[in-house]
């Protein structure tokens, strides 16, 4: 009941006027700016950091967690109608959204992608309720062995990702891993296919690679392509009874993955979508239909990554640790605001806790009212003429980029992975896998290297920790056991045939 | 009324502000001789370089010392924070020394400044630079988990020392090999009559990561900046069991490493620094400024919140602590064998 009390505590703090309406603008700012492809939400909080000087800690953390979340809801639109991930997080919501908005059905997408955000946040929020006090341990229970474990889990997806055969899976996969690899190697302080080039020192970034090989590809295929589809029809809202419950298992799913990826300051909301796309792809009777606009595909990473978010808030508020670029300017702001985030937290700042916390409740439902109605509109985008849509894709890929660090080379790179996913896709090589190692590979050696530093080079660490030994055999079971099944039904079948 | 008068009126208001600037321009520039802080003012906004990205320390420091400059009536530019971010610094650095002798460009500057060119990564170095003014410090915590059973930082260099293949002891730290937490460390236990190189650092992405580590008991020790390490100290999740303050300095309620017997301090420092020829004229106006600053009630209410210690150094003590750092890491880089190839070579 103590959790209960500390929550009603949190809407007292809410219930205020002037932070009913920061959760309002902040969610709305963050809807908007997740919608635009490439511009994300961090930029948009470090522009409203000195906004909040001299307002209560709580109030800015309430506007300023708003404008993350928003984004984070938001940024599945462009992902779906344009095949350009509003923010990082929603890069999967493409892989079966897309697909969908170009049979016609971009409302219908819209409507899922909306819903399962919404349930995914609420779903988070109220695990958060009951055991954010416990879940800073889960946290600390994940060392380098743990992490690497992980995240060999979610490297596994990649053989659910690739469509097109598993070698060229693979080689995509492998691809990404390499050019995460870029830049300075924090093990040992070595520079690694950086060709002198200090741009590269510090890595490619993430976004670039996904705006690159989806949204620019997408853009390069489109143009080149005559002009005879007929793309127009935005399609009804509605969802059919049997879609609506298709949707509900795989919500639950994705935002249990997305809540527990949160709360862990390694894997945060992009991870967290990816391993909720893998997980149901795999456990689905339709799996041959992902990638090709299957419902499923869209309520899974949109309710992960949602999730994701809000459990990021635990790793952020009792550790100090930030899971991503995001929660790290977030960071940012509190120390200037004069808090400091650590266990201490909920006893000696409740009402900055439990007030975010509360807030974003009533975030969430603001956020679902506002995109609900606005799908018709949205939609239309669909409708603008493409010589006109295809230049303004362009635009906003280059200003998201050139936004990162305000530098020109990002945007070449940027031309080079747009051309390189225009390749692969014209080869039959998936692009997935590809982000796939891209996120994942950095963090897998990483891990790995600590993990083994620790454990002065033996190999048994990885199997000795009860979390790392589980987290591994799962991903064995996860490589295994699909190949199997499938041989084991073929010879039932034969026998009984 | 028709709008040409208007339009006329605007065009005449414009043409004597112009004459009105140029006018001032011509007084600023005959006058100016000796240093002296009044032979200048800064008559456009300041680009404030932070060469990292939004949310770090450098960002921190330019957007804290940027905000309570512009609220005082020190000065009456504005300080637009520009974040120039990728090398390390080495972006940020070598935009900054590609504008010599422009008196309205300043940068956060801090170890990494001497650090990340000695491993051979960047093609500036803090000599390309001018520097204005130390303002703050931090230093090193030396902690253990709250349960371990280490008593003393002599017991916890006696253990690093002794580790071996069969009995490991690691120590987390926020930052790559031959950046500031592992100086920290390595000058630490080098004066504590260790071999440096022998100390098992397992480096992490920041102070929270590494201290998390630690508190999960996945590694045995840790070493970060005291100002990150608050939160989990305060609530005993971290015991610290001595900081690389000056004697009888430290901060929180652990000894310095000097009242332990091991003669070793570690500044985490942050100052501001301009592009290469700066004018005498305009770093005895900055130096001043900043100064002025320091004794600010705004500034001591931030300073206090971000946990910073004022260390305030103007041009010529700075210059000087410059160089004697460059030369003390250098020795531990060597070391450490993490020396890399000189740069400007």
């Amino acid at each position: 009941m103590d959790a209960l009390q500390d929550l009603a505590f949190g809407f007292t703090v809410v219930f205020e006027p002037f932070n009913l309406l920061l959760v309002a603008s902040g969610v709305l700012a963050g809807t908007i700016i997740g919608m635009l492809p490439g511009l994300g939400p961090i930029a948009a909080i470090a522009l409203l950091i000195p906004t909040t000087f001299g307002m209560d800690p709580s109030s800015a953390l309430i506007l300023l967690a708003g404008v993350y979340y928003g984004a984070v809801f938001g940024g599945s639109t462009s992902s779906i109608l344009l095949n350009a991930p509003g923010i990082a997080g929603t890069v999967a919501t493409s892989f079966d959204g897309y697909p969908m908005a170009r049979s016609g059905r971009a409302g219908a997408a819209l409507a899922i992608a909306a819903i399962a955000s919404f349930i995914g946040g609420t779903i988070a929020l109220i695990g958060l309720a009951l055991v954010a006090p416990a879940l800073a341990s889960v946290a600390v229970a994940f060392g380098p062995a743990e992490y690497f474990a992980l995240m060999v889990l979610g490297l596994t997806a990649v053989t659910s990702l690739s469509d097109t055969g598993l070698v060229k899976g693979l080689l995509a996969g492998t691809f990404g891993v390499m050019v995460s690899i870029i830049g300075i190697d924090l093990q040992t302080g070595t520079l690694r296919y950086t060709f002198g080039m200090p741009e590269l020192f510090e890595g490619v970034d993430f976004l670039i690679v996904a705006l690159g090989v989806f949204a620019l590809a997408e853009v390069l295929r489109l143009a080149l392509q005559p002009q005879n589809e007929s793309q127009e029809a935005i399609g009804s809202l509605r969802l059919s009874r049997r879609e609506l419950r298709d949707m509900a298992p795989a919500t639950g799913r994705g935002s249990l993955v997305g809540f527990f990826s949160g709360i862990l300051p390694g894997a945060g909301a992009t991870i967290g979508s990816f391993l909720g796309y893998g997980l149901e792809k795999r456990v689905a009777k339709d799996a041959d239909t992902f990638g090709k606009g299957n419902t499923k595909g869209i309520a899974a990473p949109e309710s992960a990554n949602n999730a994701a978010a809000v459990g990021s808030f635990v790793p952020l508020l009792t550790l100090g640790v930030p899971g991503s670029g995001t929660t790290a300017v977030l960071l940012g702001a509190l120390l200037v605001l004069g808090i400091q985030p650590g266990p201490l937290m909920f006893a000696d700042r409740p009402e900055v806790f439990w007030g975010v916390i509360a807030s974003m409740y009533i975030g969430n439902i603001v956020l679902l009212m506002l995109n609900l109605p606005l799908i018709p509109l949205l939609a239309r985008i669909l409708r603008t003429p493409r010589p006109l849509l295809l230049p303004l894709i362009i635009v906003f890929c280059v200003i998201g980029v050139y936004g990162l660090r305000f530098n020109t080379f990002d945007l070449w790179l940027l031309l080079l992975f747009g051309v390189l996913g225009f390749l692969m896709r014209a080869n039959g090589f998936p692009a997935a896998p590809l982000i796939l190692g891209l996120i994942l590979g950095a963090i897998m050696e990483e891990s790995m290297r600590q993990a083994l530093q620790i454990s002065g080079g033996a190999w048994s660490v990885f199997l000795e920790q009860p979390i790392s030994a589980t987290l591994l055999a799962l991903a064995a079971v996860s490589l295994l056991a699909p190949p199997l099944v499938a041989r084991w039904r073929q010879r039932s079948r034969a026998s009984v045939g | 009324m028709s709008a040409r008068p208007v339009a006329l009126k605007a065009l005449a208001a414009v043409f004597a502000l112009a004459l009105l600037a140029s006018a001032c321009d011509e007084e600023g520039a005959t006058e100016a001789d000796a240093a002296d802080p009044d032979d200048f003012t800064p008559s456009e906004p300041i680009e404030y370089i932070a060469p990292a990205g939004a949310g770090g320390g450098w960002d921190t420091l330019a957007r804290t010392t940027g905000r309570v400059l512009e609220e005082s009536d020190l000065v009456d530019v504005n300080f637009p924070v520009e974040n120039h971010e990728g090398g390390g610094g080495a972006v940020g650095w070598a935009h900054v020394a590609g504008q010599p002798g422009d008196d309205h460009t300043l940068f956060m500057a801090s170890p990494p400044l001497i650090l990340v060119p000695l491993s051979g990564e960047a093609d500036h170095d803090h000599t390309d630079f001018t520097a204005v003014s130390r303002l703050i410090t931090d230093y090193m915590i030396y902690g253990v988990p709250e349960d371990s059973p280490i008593e003393t930082v002599e017991e916890l260099f006696e253990r690093a020392a002794d580790a071996d293949d069969e009995d490991e002891f690691a120590i987390a730290g926020g930052s790559a090999p031959g950046s500031m937490d592992h100086i920290g460390l390595a000058g630490a236990a080098d004066a504590a009559g260790v071999d440096a190189a022998e100390v098992n650092y397992v480096p992490f992405s920041g102070g929270g990561e590494a201290m998390t580590a630690a508190i999960g008991g996945h590694v045995d020790a840790v070493v970060t900046g005291v100002g990150e390490s608050t939160s989990q100290v305060e609530a005993g999740e971290i015991r610290v069991l001595a900081t690389s303050a000056p004697e009888g300095e430290s901060p929180i309620d652990a000894p310095a490493l000097q009242d332990e017997g091991i003669d070793y301090t570690f500044d985490i420092w942050r100052g501001v620094m301009g592009p290469p020829d700066m004018s005498p004229e305009a770093i005895a106006f900055y130096e001043q400024m900043y100064a002025d600053m320091l004794e600010l009630d705004e500034w001591a209410e931030e300073r206090d919140e971000l946990g910073w210690i004022d260390a305030y150094l103007g041009h010529d003590e700075f210059t000087e602590f410059l160089d004697e750092q460059q030369e003390e890491f250098e020795a531990v880089l060597d070391d450490l064998g993490l020396l890399g190839e000189a740069p400007d070579s």
